[in-house]
């Protein structure tokens, strides 16, 4: 019972999916493996266990459903959770380096450069800046009131989910 | 102006050393309150009245005597137990400074959004009842600030990184985390009985928008800082239970972190961000380990995309 139940939301899962998969940004991509997790039949804590990863594990990621990413590894598919999954390969960060600089026009010089219009904001400037009134009474120009706030939740459609602060992990 | 700036440096890695080896704290305790003595009786060398006239004084005084309303330019600031005005009027200070050094975006359709989702994000806090304020800064860094008594800022160059509203409402969660568990506060509250208790400074502050200046040096510089790393873990956790109990999706402010942690470490863009937080992956690892299975059976949260406020780049 408790199988077909998780094949049902599975079936379901997978058409969510396929219907929506051109949201989901981390599908079709690769990932890697943040810590030892295991792969689970199904996105429920409770599912069968089909596999493990280990931390560093190459894997593709394959779909998304709420807490969980289904991931393809060497030896095997599965959902693990989302959190255990980073994404990107373990070295793909310095790949992009020199394509990042050029396009944010501060190859070489490590400065921004002027005439591109694209501006940082360095410990440096941050240390010598001058208070702005101007900016300032702009800022708080915007001010609401919390019922704005609910207002704007209520159009959206959003409504509230009580949930306790978690505690750090030891 | 720079003179006090240097001393502000020496006197926190004073802190950070002496500490381990006695109770630096305690003495500092017994320092401070002996130079906020001073200060009441109007005696030592923290009595520096020149610049007041006469009337300034006096009014000073009767605004003192009388317990008005706490106006914490005209009066010492109570650096142990800062009031909710001492609290805001400090980061408007901040504020003012990161503003000063990078503008808001000329769009008011944008930062009025940005309140919008803010503002809700905020009323599901421990502190609902500050006057939250939110902006969008112009700056290609992907970064976002927390000042104390409720403000808070992020970059274009982050907005722009953000594909749905859960994202949006995860980043600003974390930063009002740091407010609601005033992280900062606590940094230069620490730091200002330092001085204090060392005779670097007095606790009396000047008028005006000299106030952080003469606590804290430039406004801005605490923003250029690092808060411990456990104060940054404890807002990302803080950060995705104010989106989930606004309605939003759980993972937008992971999905953040797995965006910025795809950026290079020496891409220009994220060198502060990266010097003052801990990586990405660390922060995401954290995550996942105090979450556990929390996160398991939430009701769907939206993501709210076709809302979402799109800024060209």
């Amino acid at each position: 019972m408790k199988i077909d139940l998780h094949k049902k939301n599975y079936l379901k899962a997978l058409l969510l999916i396929s219907l929506a998969s051109p949201a989901l940004g981390l599908c079709g991509e690769v990932g890697t493996a943040l810590k030892a997790d295991t792969l689970r039949l199904t996105p429920f804590a409770d599912a069968k266990t089909v596999g493990s990863l280990n931390k560093n594990d190459a894997v593709d990621i394959l779909a998304k459903k709420g807490a969980w990413l289904q991931v393809k590894t060497k030896k095997s598919t599965g959902w693990v959770r989302l959190l255990s999954v980073k994404r990107g390969g373990v070295s793909s960060s310095n790949q992009v380096k020199g394509l990042a600089d050029v396009a944010s026009g501060r190859a070489g010089t490590g400065k921004v450069v002027s005439t591109t219009g694209i501006r940082g904001l360095s410990a440096e400037e941050l240390k010598t800046a001058q208070f702005n009134e101007t900016e300032m009474k702009k800022l708080e120009s915007y001010t609401l009131t919390p019922k704005d706030g609910q207002k704007f939740a209520t159009a959206g459609g959003l409504t509230t989910t009580p949930l306790a602060y978690f505690k750090g992990a030891q | 102006m720079h003179k006090l700036l240097i001393g502000l440096m020496v006197s926190a890695s004073l802190f950070s050393t002496q500490s381990v080896a006695f109770d630096f704290g305690k003495a500092l305790e017994d320092a401070a309150k002996q130079k906020i003595e001073e200060v009441k009786s109007g005696s030592g060398a923290a009595n520096t009245e020149q610049a007041k006239t006469p009337a300034e004084t006096e009014a000073t005084k009767s605004a003192t005597e009388s317990g008005a309303t706490v106006v914490p330019d005209e009066k010492a600031f109570n650096w142990k137990n800062p009031s909710t005005a001492e609290e805001i009027a400090l980061g408007r200070e901040i504020t003012g400074s990161i503003l000063g050094a990078a503008p808001l975006v000329k769009d008011d359709k944008l930062q009025q959004y940005v309140n919008k989702v803010g503002r809700w994000v905020a009323s599901q806090s421990e502190r609902a009842d500050l006057p939250w304020k939110f902006g969008v800064i112009e700056s290609s860094d992907l970064n976002a600030f927390a000042a104390p008594g409720g403000y808070v800022l992020i970059t274009k160059g982050l907005y722009q990184q953000l594909n749905n509203e859960a994202q949006l409402a995860g980043i600003l969660g974390h930063e009002i985390a740091h407010i609601v568990q005033k992280h900062q506060l606590k940094v230069l509250q620490k730091q200002q009985l330092v001085n204090i208790g060392a005779g670097l400074i007095t606790d009396k502050l000047s008028k005006g928008n000299k106030l952080a200046q003469k606590a804290i040096g430039s406004g801005a510089e605490i923003s250029a800082r690092s808060l411990d790393k456990e104060a940054e873990y404890e807002a990302d956790r803080m950060g995705v239970v104010l989106a989930v109990r606004a309605g939003y999706d759980a993972f937008g402010l992971p999905e953040v972190l797995q965006e910025i942690g795809q950026t290079n470490k020496t891409d220009n863009s994220v060198a502060l961000l990266f010097k003052t937080h801990p990586h990405p992956d660390e922060r995401l690892t954290k995550l996942g380990d105090s979450a556990g299975n929390k996160l398991d059976n939430l009701k769907a949260g939206k993501t709210l995309e076709n809302r979402f406020y799109k800024l060209t780049k």
